[in-house]
């Protein structure tokens, strides 16, 4: 055991774009029919966060900023024993961009105190920039490491092992200290039993859930309204097209033994021809 | 544009946000080479610095440069930005951070355009960059432009207006299915990562004329909070990807070291061919690092690829996502790899294997590669 008191982890609900379900024709979101889903990125932060407090101590606060449907993954992350949540949760927060999503929420990391580490996953499948997490360490003045694929703690010292090009390299990191988690890091592990079982618990005590998570607005993070939203956003997205030749146009051949597929494959692709252009 | 349009373009008020007109790429060197991407940058950087009348300049950090800045120069810098100091040797987000904040904040106006690469350094430091100065960032952009932009939208009344010179940075969304123009012309500088290898770089030109100028030093003692220990690399250029006309690449979907000399048989029923890899089975070392394909790999564009038990992860789809013609292998038919190739396979890769071998020879598949026809990297 170490000397880990707090462990925040930030985590997001994206649609599910595995499922049909709100994808429109145009392949944007209509959030409001899509189904929803824990960020994948963010299940190894999850596993990260999880991680430090088994062998290093501490607790685990999971915080999140959504639409009040995002108490969902906060309950998933309860479920995996997370100790805490927050949601924040207003409707100023619309169309925020990056640096507007990193500024309230390291606003809502002020306002849930002290803490050792922050995890956040790489990257989020609907916002896709991998920009939030190195953008939180920024405003709380904070050294990160991104691309963390593994670590170890010792003393007051983050030893991380970070994917880079060609390789990897270690860094050591001070604590405190914010780290984005790769895809390559190790997967989330089962649900508890006990977290489950709390969880199914808070379902039918509406009161006793407000103690696990605590749902909060700008005024309760003391945020600059101005900074939020639409209005804190510098990037707007003027236009978007749809990119014909990728996505859906695969075809496919499954079910057939082996050689029937492969000869239709050499029948339907010309390959000499295609080498020769 | 129809007459009516026309009008109302006029009545908003052009707004001019404050700049210089420069346009900054942040270069990347390492082992006393000049990144790709920056080279790439400096063609992209290049166009938008003419199309705004302005300067395109570099930075460049790092210890004994020595002849590096004036490369750069060679690719297109009017402007050279050099900080030249041991602690620099590596990149680090806080020491790097600092240099590149003090520059930023030294000019009078600042900057229009800021690009850094898509690569582990740039995708580290720029968001740093840009929430220091709370300015705009689009990530991994695959295209850029200047162009006006008219904001309409009345839920903020205070920025309508016609904005000219804006950074159009284009980049794919939702999984790549669309493309997204963003834009950010409130504020300056307008911020952007490009993922390598797609822009295209300028002819070395030892004429061009440009300007080194050395920056001081002034790290701060919370800079040293992080420090590099150790970096693994295996950096070898014998094998070169980029120039095959046909790759067949191995995932994880082989199981085995072994497996990739069935990846090898496959290759060689075709000419001028290579072995490529997902970085999973270079990692657990299947396969040396050079047959990487993907964001930490090479970035390829082979007429076919054939991805042999690769699920088709964002980070592999980048590397080869421009190649003529994708043929996918894979047991499930839900891997992402399905959503880009333009064929597939669904199933035993040890089946489907030896059965494409089988009837590639049988057809005689032997292409000649025409001479003095190369694909840029
Ligand atoms: C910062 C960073 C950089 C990265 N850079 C790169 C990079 O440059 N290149 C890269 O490739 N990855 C990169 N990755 C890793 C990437 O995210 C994926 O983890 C990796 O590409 C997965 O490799 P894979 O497809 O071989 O393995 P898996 O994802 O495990 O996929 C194996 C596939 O094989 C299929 N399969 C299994 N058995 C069979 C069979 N018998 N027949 C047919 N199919 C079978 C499975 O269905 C599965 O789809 C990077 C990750 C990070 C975080
Ligand atoms: N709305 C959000 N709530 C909580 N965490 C977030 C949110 N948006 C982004 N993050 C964190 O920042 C990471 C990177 O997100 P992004 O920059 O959108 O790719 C995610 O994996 C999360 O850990």
């Amino acid at each position: 055991m170490g000397d880990i008191q707090n462990i925040f982890v930030l985590i997001k609900q994206v649609p599910d774009q595995s499922s049909k379900a709100g994808i429109n024709p145009d392949g944007t979101i209509d959030r409001a029919r899509a189904k929803r889903m824990l960020n994948p990125f963010d299940r190894y932060a999850l596993q990260a966060a999880l991680h430090t407090k088994k062998t290093y101590g501490g607790k685990v606060t999971a915080i999140s900023m959504g639409p009040p449907a995002a108490v969902e993954i906060l309950l998933e992350a309860l479920e995996h024993s997370v100790d805490k949540c927050y949601l924040l949760s207003d409707k100023r927060l619309a169309a925020s961009d990056t640096l507007a999503t990193a500024y309230a929420l390291h606003k809502v990391i002020k306002y849930a105190g002290d803490f050792d580490l922050i995890f956040c996953g790489l990257q989020t499948t609907d916002g896709d920039t991998a920009q939030v997490g190195p953008q939180i360490a920024e405003r709380l003045n904070l050294p990160q490491v991104s691309y963390c694929e593994d670590f170890k703690i010792e003393e007051t010292k983050v030893i991380a092992k970070r994917v880079v090009e060609g390789g990897y390299e270690w860094v050591k990191m001070q604590i405190p200290g914010l780290i984005t988690v790769a895809n390559s890091y190790h997967p989330l592990e089962y649900k508890t039993l006990r977290g489950a079982r709390m969880v199914q618990h808070l379902l039918r005590n509406e009161e006793e859930k407000t103690n696990y998570i605590k749902i909060i607005t700008l005024d309760d993070i003391k945020a600059d309204p101005v900074k939020c939203g639409l209005k804190g956003s510098p990037t707007i997205v003027a236009r978007t097209d749809k990119v014909s030749e990728i996505g859906g146009s695969c075809i496919v051949y499954q079910g057939l033994p082996a050689e029937q597929m492969v000869s239709n494959l050499v029948k339907n692709t010309n390959l000499p021809e295609f080498i020769k252009s | 544009m129809n007459a009516e349009i026309k009008n109302e373009v006029k009545q908003l008020p052009e707004i001019i946000t404050p700049s210089n007109k420069e346009v900054i790429v942040v270069g990347e060197q390492e082992n006393g080479e000049i990144k790709p991407v920056t080279i790439e940058l400096l063609g992209a950087g290049r166009d938008l610095a003419n199309k705004l009348n302005g300067v395109l300049s570099c930075t460049l950090f790092g210890n004994k440069l020595g002849d590096l800045p004036k490369k750069l120069i060679s690719y297109g810098a009017d402007i050279v930005y050099i900080a030249d100091d041991p602690v620099l040797e590596n990149y680090q987000t806080l020491t790097y951070r600092r240099v590149l904040i003090d520059l930023l904040s030294s000019f009078e106006l600042p900057p229009h355009i800021v690009l850094l690469g898509s690569t582990t350094t740039g995708r580290d430091l720029a968001p740093r960059i840009a929430a220091h100065f709370e300015t705009g960032l689009t990530a991994d952009c695959t295209e850029l432009d200047i162009g006006p932009y008219e904001h309409t939208n009345k839920t903020d009344p205070e920025k309508i207006g016609l904005y000219p010179g804006c950074l159009y940075a284009i980049r794919p969304s939702f999984g790549e299915s669309l493309k997204a123009r963003i834009l950010g012309p409130w504020k300056n500088p307008q911020m952007a990562t490009v993922r390598p290898g797609i822009m295209l770089p300028l002819q070395i030109d030892n004429n061009h004329k440009g300007e080194i100028r050395e920056l001081s030093v002034n790290l701060k003692p919370e800079d040293y909070r992080s420090e590099l220990i150790e970096v693994i690399h295996a950096i070898n250029k014998s094998v070169n990807l980029t120039e095959a006309d046909v790759i067949v690449s191995g995932g994880f979907g082989l199981g085995k070291a072994d497996g990739f000399e069935l990846i090898k048989e496959l290759a060689n029923c075709f000419e001028n061919s290579m072995v490529g890899a997902s970085r999973k089975v270079v990692d657990i070392g299947w396969i040396p690092y050079q047959h990487q394909v993907g964001q930490t790999g090479k970035t390829v564009r082979p007429k076919v690829y054939i991805a042999c038990g690769i699920s088709g992860a964002i980070q592999h789809r980048v590397g080869m996502n421009k190649s003529g013609l994708i043929i996918a292998i894979n047991k499930d038919p839900d891997a992402p790899i399905f959503k880009f190739a333009h064929f597939g396979l669904v199933g035993d890769l040890y089946q489907i294997i030896p059965e494409l071998i089988k009837q590639f020879k049988s057809n005689n598949l032997h292409i000649i590669k025409k001479e003095g026809e190369k694909l840029i990297a």
